[in-house]
């Protein structure tokens, strides 16, 4: 049986969204409109808004609807410290777990030929603009431990240089409570080669 | 179409491509020692407790399993074989442009053992030091005999040999034509850097930049207009040292001859 057609609009509509199939739609379709009209009339004015009013922060690309995002804004965030990373989330994910004091940049991406993302694809002229400006001193590369991600850290990492800039990359290595034996080879390579001395 | 369900058991094979595919899962594109390229679906593979995210990474000789029939199998398994290999800083744009070449000119499900083991070659010659050129152009040579388009180094249209001292010219097809003349232009070549690259010696300045030249040209003919992406990429990350070391700030300025 067929739905009237604006149901039909409305399942289809919520199909965007990651993760969600016609079957899933149409009982988020139904929940919206039997048992909480509220909602949905919230959720479709927030929608509107953020599709409307969010984009990137000028200076660091988070998503913002502000010109510069809170981070850039924020003036007890030390300037000369960069930490670039790949997407939006990674900058939440660090930011709730260091005591971090720089600003951020957000590449939404990696390095990946095959896939047909370069280097202006990802914005680093943006990134050299800002090295040239000599405001940054030092730079922390938290992109993810990948071919793709260490191919980018590479590239960035020989952009800083050109310009005096400290570069640090932030360690691989095995998980808090987890167990050697259950590490895999690679990141147990990794962890072992890139060991420090004990305090 | 007939498409049998295939089941293969810890296949050598190295990975050249991960794309996300839903949530968790990916199409990887693998190269196999015995069944060629392959498509293949990993289900939950990028899933927050999939074991195989670190493992399915390019550039780590792997042992895959897969079945299934038609297009894309589904991964069954995965583990490294032996100790990664590192590629590292710009070498790594060179590893791209191999995966980047097998994807383009390699068509799926067709064996190539031999192809394969140039490959591992050239892969294992990028993780070590040493020059990073060489290896790529061996493997180019390589490639273009396995799909067909070998290029015929030692004789000449006439059936004479090639003479080292004498200037060939040289187009993607076709044998090599004896020329008059005592330099290099588009398509002429050394005789020398033809034979040097026939018995994949080590190549000297000259035969390196002619093999280079001619690989490229060769290459080019089968690739069609659209260019590598990891070419660029190569030049670029070259770029970058190179003009660290001049102790330049980074311009524009492109440099033409630092890419495979």
């Amino acid at each position: 049986m067929a739905f009237s057609p604006l149901i039909d609009e409305l399942i289809e509509a919520l199909r965007c969204l990651p993760g969600v199939g016609p079957k899933s739609a149409q009982r988020m379709a139904f929940h919206l409109l039997q048992r909480d009209r509220d909602g949905a009339r919230r959720l479709a004015g927030a929608l509107e808004q953020a599709a409307d009013q969010v984009s990137a922060c000028r200076e660091c690309r988070i998503l913002t609807e502000q010109e510069r995002c809170s981070i850039c804004a924020s003036s007890r965030r030390d300037r000369g410290m960069l930490c670039i990373v790949e997407s939006p989330a990674d900058v939440h994910a660090l930011d709730a777990a260091t005591d971090y004091g720089g600003v951020y940049f957000v590449l939404n991406g990696r390095l990946s030929p095959l896939d047909g993302v370069g280097p202006a694809e990802l914005g680093l002229d943006q990134l050299e603009r800002r090295f040239e400006s000599g405001e940054v001193r030092e730079i922390i590369l938290a992109t993810n431990p990948t071919v793709e991600g260490e191919a980018t850290a590479h590239y960035i990492a020989e952009l800083a240089r050109g310009f005096g800039i400290g570069v640090s990359r932030i360690a691989h290595g095995v998980p808090v409570g987890g167990e050697l034996e259950y590490v895999d080879s690679g990141t147990l390579s990794h962890a072992f080669a890139g060991r420090r001395e004990y305090q | 179409m007939t498409a049998e369900r295939r089941v293969v058991n810890l296949e050598p094979a190295f990975v050249l491509h991960v794309r996300p595919y839903r949530d968790t899962s990916a199409i990887i594109e693998a190269f196999t020692e015995n069944h060629g390229r392959v498509g293949l679906v990993g289900r939950g593979v990028r899933g927050q407790r999939s074991r195989l995210r670190g493992v399915l990474q390019p550039f780590g000789p792997l042992l895959l399993s897969w079945s299934g029939r038609g297009e894309l199998a589904t991964l069954t398994g995965a583990e490294p074989q032996g100790g990664a290999l590192r590629i590292g800083g710009a070498r790594v744009a060179a590893g791209f442009y191999l995966n980047e070449l097998l994807m383009r000119l390699v068509r799926r499900d067709d064996p190539h053992p031999a192809l394969y083991a140039a490959y591992r070659e050239a892969i294992s010659a990028l993780a070590a030091s040493g020059d990073a050129e060489p290896p790529l152009r061996v493997f180019e040579k390589r490639l273009l005999e396995e799909i067909g388009y070998g290029l015929t180094l030692d004789h000449d249209a006439a059936g004479e040999p090639i003479e080292p001292e004498g200037w060939y010219s040289v187009h993607a097809e076709g044998l090599p034509v004896r020329v008059e003349t005592q330099e290099a232009a588009t398509h002429v070549f050394r005789g020398s850097s033809l034979l040097a690259l026939c018995s994949e010696r080590s190549l000297g300045p000259d035969a390196a930049a002619d093999a280079k030249r001619l690989l490229r040209m060769a290459l080019q003919a089968h690739l069609g207009p659209r260019p590598l992406k990891s070419r660029e990429l190569y030049r670029q990350l070259s770029g970058t040292r190179e003009r660290e070391r001049d102790g330049r700030a980074p311009g524009n300025t492109q440099t033409g001859g630092s890419e495979p």
